[in-house]
Formats: C-alpha cells, structure tokens, sequence
C-alpha cells in the first residue's frame, strides 16, 4: 500500500514536472500545451465559477440518476436470468450481440427519438451501464457455489436466509465489478452525448473549448473529469477488493 | 440393547436424464442403534451420496421412506441432523466461530450463548487458537474440523458425514480418523459415515455397511469387534486384514 501510494506520488510528479518542463521550454507548442501551473490556475478559476458549477452538476446529476436507474434493472435481469437458465439461453445472445455493438453509433439516434435534452443523455447513460452490470450480476448468480446453498439447508436455513446469507454475500464480489464497470460506462455514455449534442454540461463545455481553440480551458476540464473519474472508480475498486479478499481461492471451501 | 435412532425402509431411488431413467438405489433397508458409529462403504457411483441426502431430508425417495426416532424424513431436519460434507462448505465471508456458529445463527440463537458454545466446539476439535481465522486461511484438515463443529453446532442426536476426509492426504486423515473418534466418544453422538476407503470404515465403525454398484442396495451389515479406545495398531493385525478381505470380495463379487 505505501509502495504503492509512493509509486503514484512519482508517477504524478514526474507527469507534471515533465509537461510544465517541455512547455515553458518550449519543446512542445505552449499554445496545444499551456504548462501546468497556468492550467491548474484556470481550474481554480472555474471551480469559483457559479456557471462552471451548475454544468458540472448538471452531468453529475445525469449520469448519478442514469446509474441509480440502470444499476437495480440490471442487476436484476441478470439475477433472473441467473436463476432461469432456460430464459438465459434465449437471451444471453442477445445480450452479447448489444455489448458487441458500439453504442455511439445509436447516439444520433437517441437525438432523433428523444432530443438533446437531460432525459436523452440520461438515457443514454442508462443503455450503457445496463447491459455490462447485467452481464456481471448473471455470472455473480452463476458463481454461488452449490455446496454452500445444500449445507446452508441442512441447517435449516430458510429460503429467504438462503438469499440473504448466502447469494447476496457470495455474489457481492461479482456485482460490485458489474457496478464500477457500469459506472465507468455511464459516464462514458453522458459525457458522449454532452459532447455530441447539448446546451449544457461538462462535456458540451470540453467540446466547445476545444472548437474555440481555449486550449488552457480544455485541458483544465480534461484533467478535472479526469480526476473524478478516478476517484469514483478507485474508491469502487476498493471496496470491490474489501469484499472479494475472502473469495480468493477459498469459492468452495 | 439400545433402541434404533434411525430406520431405512426399503429405500429407492431413480433419477429421470433426459428419457433416460438412473436407478441409484434399490431397497435399501437398515437401521442405526442410538450412540453407534456405522459406516457404509461401496464403489464410487454406488448412491452412498443419493443415501446420504436423503437421510438429510434434501432430497425425497421415489419408494420406501426414513425415520429419525419414528419421524418420517420429508425435509432437512437441523435439531437432530447435523452433516458435514465432502467439501467443507464452510462460508468464506465468515471467521472459523462464525461459521461454526452459522447453524444457530440461521435459528436466531442469542449472540452470546451461540458464541460460548461454538467456542466450546472448536476447542473440543483442537481449534481454539484459529477462530478468528477465515477458511482460506486454514489448511483442508483444519477446514474440515470446522466443518464438524458446525455439525455438532445445533447439538443433533445424528451427525451424518459424506466422505469428510476424502480430500486430505493419508497422514492428516488417518489424525483426522483417530481425533474423530475421540470427539464421537465425548460426544457420545450417533454417526453415518460414508467412504469408499475400506481400512477408515472398519477402524472406525462398529458396524460397517456394504453397498452394491448401482443401483445400490446393502449386501450385507458387519459388526467390527476391536474394543475401544482404539490404536492405529490394529490397522496392520490379521483380524483387520481379513475383516478388509471379506469386505473387499463382498464388492468385488458384485460388479456386475
């Protein structure tokens, strides 16, 4: 874990000590690529912008309302289909042929059929977080070890003791991987939608600063999405890591 | 004499694959006298595990039925089967007292007392120091000695144990063999013990039971005689070795 965290440190100094370097020596064009001091001055700038702020809440709000919606359909479906193997044969295919897609080509689609409004890009988060939670939540079912569910009845669990002490715990691991992916895939599905077609939101403003050329703004939005991207999905990831820490080779001991 | 805990009447047993139709037991009949260490042995595919799971109430007969002290077996039955399986089945989101606990848990036991007990329970298996352990941090003996306090946990009158030692190396589950007995005998217990391992059934058991190939029936019921406690000795004493015979040609000749 220090390693670890030390290996970070160094990583992020060396990132920014080399592009604030090449750019106030001029071994890249200062224009594409500001330095990064005068890059996290602009951020500091925005963050007091009460404009800035909204925006940035706006595709918050859509892709946390896209999430909260998709994450119990989909995990769900993929419990019943888990549960139901005769309907996971009809429909598993399907599942796999709309992964196999790439969802932005049904973006203009999207448009078409519901507008550029908040509804559209939540929607469009939605179709894409559901379908790899979905694929998760099927094969957490799948992963119950069997054993555990006879041993569990022998001592006189009832059923609903059985969903709850077994599957739910013994499928935690499994569901928590399908919820970060998902998330990871909503933000990509609004952001997407922000950028493509939209009066509003973090990823409209990215757009535009990049059509206006506002390089300093552009990469302070860049480098902010980037940053809470990451905290989303580390914080996720940690809790995915506390929970599977026992299911590591021990699924049917 | 003592009066019979358990009673297996003409037992049968068939599973429909697909059109096909698998006899797994035929006319299964015996009983088990309260406090006895019986132990049933047969070839691998014998239905000693079918038995097993019906005896647990997991699975209903096609014909004939089980009685536990007079009752009919129609569902798991926690007060007074416990059953420790071939894989421990231990749940690894929970400590070694946890799991142990597990049983009286699900039947809303008070915390405290549950715990008092199960602590009790893993020192009698040789574990009080490993009970804040999770089972991948025990060894497959270890795991399978938590497996049998969690047995014991609901204090049943019949402990049924489905080939418990199957996965473990021959110097852990010989140890494991003697320690059991010595647990039965604190315990005074009854158990139903399946293996295919000749020399485990007859140094264990007061009576061994031999199954047929499929579909399984008894061929026929032996009384072991070495008195008890008793040393790993007798293993390699003639009396072993022709009670091991006999067994082995009782099976032998039945293979179709």
């Amino acid at each position: 874990m220090g390693a670890a965290l030390a290996g970070y440190l160094t990583f992020t100094l060396m990132l920014f000590g080399g592009w604030e370097l090449a750019s106030r020596l001029v071994l890249v064009n200062a224009e594409l690529l500001p330095p990064p001091s005068e890059v996290g001055a602009i951020l500091l700038r925005l963050l007091q912008d009460p404009r800035f702020v909204a925006d940035l809440g706006l595709t918050a709000s859509e892709v946390g309302v896209a999430f909260i919606v998709a994450a119990p359909l989909a995990i769900s479906t993929g419990f019943l289909l888990g549960e139901r193997l005769h309907l996971a044969q009809t429909f598993n295919p399907i599942v796999h042929f709309i992964l196999a897609v790439p969802q932005s080509v049904f973006l203009p689609v999207f448009i078409l059929a519901f507008g550029i409004g908040y509804f559209e890009k939540v929607l469009f988060g939605i179709t894409h977080a559901y379908f790899v939670i979905l694929v998760n939540s099927f094969a957490a079912v799948r992963s119950i070890p069997i054993p555990l569910v006879a041993a569990a009845r022998v001592f006189g669990a009832t059923p609903t003791q059985i969903y709850t002490r077994i599957y739910l715990p013994a499928m935690l691991p499994l569901i928590l991987t399908g919820l970060r992916l998902g998330m990871i895939f909503c933000i990509i599905g609004v952001l997407l939608a922000e950028m493509y077609a939209s009066r509003h939101g973090i990823g409209r403003l990215i757009f535009s600063w990049g059509e206006a050329y506002q390089v300093p703004e552009l990469l302070a939005g860049i480098l902010l999405i980037s940053f809470l991207t990451i905290v989303v999905n580390e914080a996720m990831r940690f809790a995915e890591l506390h929970v599977g820490r026992f299911n590591a080779r021990a699924s049917t001991a | 004499m003592s009066k019979s805990i358990i009673q297996v009447d003409e037992l049968g047993k068939t599973f429909s694959a697909g059109r096909a139709q698998v006899r797994a037991l035929a006319d299964v009949s015996f009983s088990i006298e309260e406090g006895r260490f019986v132990t049933l042995v047969g070839p691998s595919g014998c239905g000693k595990s079918t038995l097993l799971q019906i005896i647990a109430g997991l699975v209903g007969p096609t014909t004939g039925e089980v009685r536990i002290e007079g009752e009919r077996i129609s569902a798991p039955m926690p007060d007074k089967i416990g059953m420790v399986f071939q894989d421990p089945t231990l749940l690894p989101w929970k400590t070694a007292l946890a799991n142990v606990e597990f049983p009286l848990d699900l039947r809303g036991v008070e915390r405290t007392v549950r715990r008092r007990r199960c602590a009790a329970l893993l020192d009698l298996v040789g574990l009080r120091e490993f009970a804040d352990h999770y089972p991948h941090e025990l060894s497959g003996g270890m795991r399978q000695r938590v497996a049998i306090a969690r047995g014991l946990a609901q204090d049943p009158r019949l402990i049924l144990m489905d080939e418990p030692f199957a996965a473990l190396d021959e110097q852990s589950r010989t140890r494991m063999g003697h320690d059991l007995l010595d647990i039965w005998e604190k315990t005074g217990k009854t158990v139903f013990f399946i293996t295919h391992s000749l020399t485990e059934a007859i140094y264990l058991s007061d009576r061994v039971l031999v199954m047929s190939p499929r579909p399984g029936r008894i061929l026929e019921s032996i009384a072991i005689e070495f008195p008890r406690p008793r040393e790993l000795d007798i293993i390699g004493s003639e009396a072993f070795g022709s009670i091991r015979n006999r067994i082995w040609h009782l099976i032998a000749e039945a293979q179709p």
